[in-house]
């Protein structure tokens, strides 16, 4: 593949890959100014997604996302606690983001991975401060007994926009989630009324099931990010790991399924976002919050 | 309303769990059924395939029965630890687990044991002098641990070194043996695990019919030892062979 003209001779001699690996930040440009990206992508539009559910069998829900390379794995297991006396109604959502050293070159094992707890504490806000699910809803018993579900993401394979990845397969393990049956017993206790055995009926004679309508959580404002890159007057959606390292600069929108934004997050880099930039990037992230829409609406019908 | 969920919460699991099943003696006979309906000598079907990860130089994803095992390898690079010249390479192994390893919520940290015992498995078939003053990296990861969690991932991780074009002398496969009373059940899952009265682990190159590793914990009659053996020989190559199959169809996809 020839190079086209340039001024700097070592340029077109070198080999294509030899030159994307020097060069990057000149190899990307001269793809941008043909509007295109190195893997033939338009700059608006974001890699092909997909999401599957219901794979861990030791997990009450749980999702796999993928965003062209980049792969999550959620899962949610649902557990009983006692609910605090300031809010008796009210269960509980703890999420944690793990990037384990499989998932990408720069990570050591031992040592947590520097994005890890900054993603994890952004999705944590996010989807409690979006309102996709109603904490009231983790009741079980007022005042004695709610859920508490521990989700956790796993990176398995990092190619850029993490973040938009983890958020995506958190939702889906959210609408794959199945909440146990279960009864209060005599002592006091919850426990899980399984389908055939028998032996353990006995003791939960008298009450019924605590939760036997509410299996599904009735999830309301999703929320959908976009990862967008801003460099010199061009905006990339979805970038990969190659173009995250060259540019710096990143701008995460987050939109629920009514169109309102939930969060919008710049931090720091050299470019800067004048409002006109960032109207885009909300525009993008409009266009793509209904493409998720429709991947995930594809998947619920199962 | 965030939860600290290092906090002081404590919770529990409503599930019953503890409610296993013991096996039945009589007198001298064992009624035990395998819980997946095997033969005492069959092993679960194996889904094994490459590429998993792109982000590494090679990769493996290995399914047996419900233990699901994702290895990554990273190199040969550098050695950030490694401040002396050596003429040879070295290696390094990582086993962790995900917190939904196993069916009581655990913690998912590295498997410290695990990961010595592969690090002693591969050191014997990686050739080392190809790649001095460099490293190589092996991580796995356990997404689901259904039993024989260290032979899947040892055979993982030779499928994943293949990927990665490290240089070795020949795959190496390895197989589990669990004895419970008088029977040998190949390749155990965790139920069987549990009341196993002692396990039996080889590792062995296929081709070659070298053994590079050997773990025999618990109570072994000589007779049963032999006979674990002969059925671990078998199994082995029997895998090798899928393995092989396995990294051919990876390689003629990739020339489409």
């Amino acid at each position: 593949m020839g190079l086209q003209d340039s001024s700097q001779d070592l340029s077109t001699e070198m080999e294509v890959d030899a030159f994307r690996r020097i060069f990057p930040l000149r190899f990307f440009e001269r793809h941008l100014s043909e509007s295109l990206r190195p893997d033939g992508r338009q700059l608006g539009k974001a890699r092909d997604t997909i999401v599957n559910l219901g794979l861990v069998s030791t997990a009450d829900g749980s999702a796999l996302a993928k965003i062209g390379s980049t792969t999550m794995l959620a899962a949610i297991r649902m557990e009983v606690m006692t609910p605090s006396t300031d809010s008796p109604d009210e269960g509980c959502i703890a999420l944690e983001f793990h990037m384990p050293p499989i998932c990408s070159p720069t990570v050591r094992p031992g040592r947590p991975a520097d994005a890890a707890p900054v993603i994890s504490k952004r999705l944590s806000d996010t989807i409690l401060s979006s309102g996709m699910i109603d904490l009231k809803e983790l009741c079980l018993v007022s005042g004695k007994a709610a859920w508490m579900g521990y989700l956790d993401i796993y990176c398995l394979d990092a190619d850029g926009a993490l973040f938009d990845a983890a958020l995506l397969s958190a939702v889906a393990a959210f609408s794959n989630l199945q909440i146990p049956v279960v009864a209060l017993n005599d002592n006091g206790r919850i426990v899980a009324i399984t389908g055939g055995k028998d032996q353990d009926n006995a003791s939960i004679t008298e009450k019924e099931a605590v939760n036997k309508e509410k299996r599904k959580l009735t999830l309301k404002n999703i929320p959908f990010s976009l990862t967008c890159i801003l460099h010199k007057n061009y905006i990339l959606a979805d970038p990969t790991t190659e173009e995250e390292s060259i540019m710096d600069t990143l701008v995460t929108v987050v939109l629920d399924s009514s169109d309102q934004m939930v969060s919008f997050y710049k931090s720091g880099g050299s470019a800067l976002a004048y409002s006109s930039a960032i109207k885009s990037c909300v525009e993008l992230a409009r266009k793509r919050a209904k493409e998720l829409n429709q991947i995930l609406g594809e998947m619920d019908i199962d | 309303m965030a939860a600290k969920p290092g906090a002081a919460t404590p919770t529990y699991s409503p599930k019953l769990v503890g409610s296993s099943r013991l096996p039945i003696f009589k007198d001298s006979d064992l009624d035990w059924s395998r819980p997946d309906g095997r033969g005492f000598h069959q092993c679960r079907p194996a889904l094994l395939q490459t590429g998993a990860v792109s982000s590494a130089s090679g990769s493996a994803y290995a399914e047996f029965g419900n233990t699901k095992v994702i290895v990554s390898v990273f190199g040969p690079r550098e050695s950030k630890k490694a401040m002396v010249f050596s003429d040879v390479g070295r290696l390094n192994c990582n086993v962790s687990y995900t917190t939904f390893a196993s069916p009581t919520i655990g913690q998912g940290t590295d498997h410290k044991e695990y990961s010595s015992m592969l690090h002693k498995a591969l050191e014997g078939v990686i050739m080392m002098e190809t790649f001095p003053k460099t490293t190589v990296d092996v991580f796995a990861l356990v997404l689901e641990s259904g039993g024989s969690d260290l032979s899947v991932v040892i055979s993982c991780a030779s499928l994943a070194l293949a990927d990665a074009g490290i240089m070795m002398y020949d795959l190496i496969t390895a197989v589990s043996v669990s004895c419970i009373g008088k029977s040998l059940m190949i390749d155990p899952v965790t139920e069987e695990e549990g009341c196993e009265d002692g396990s039996f682990m080889m590792t062995c190159m296929p081709s070659r019919y070298e053994i590079t590793q050997l773990t025999v914990t618990g109570e072994w009659t000589t007779p049963n030892i032999n006979e674990a053996m002969q059925l671990c020989l078998d199994a082995c190559s029997k895998l090798g062979e899928i393995m092989r199959d396995c990294l051919k169809q990876a390689a003629s996809a990739s020339e489409e």
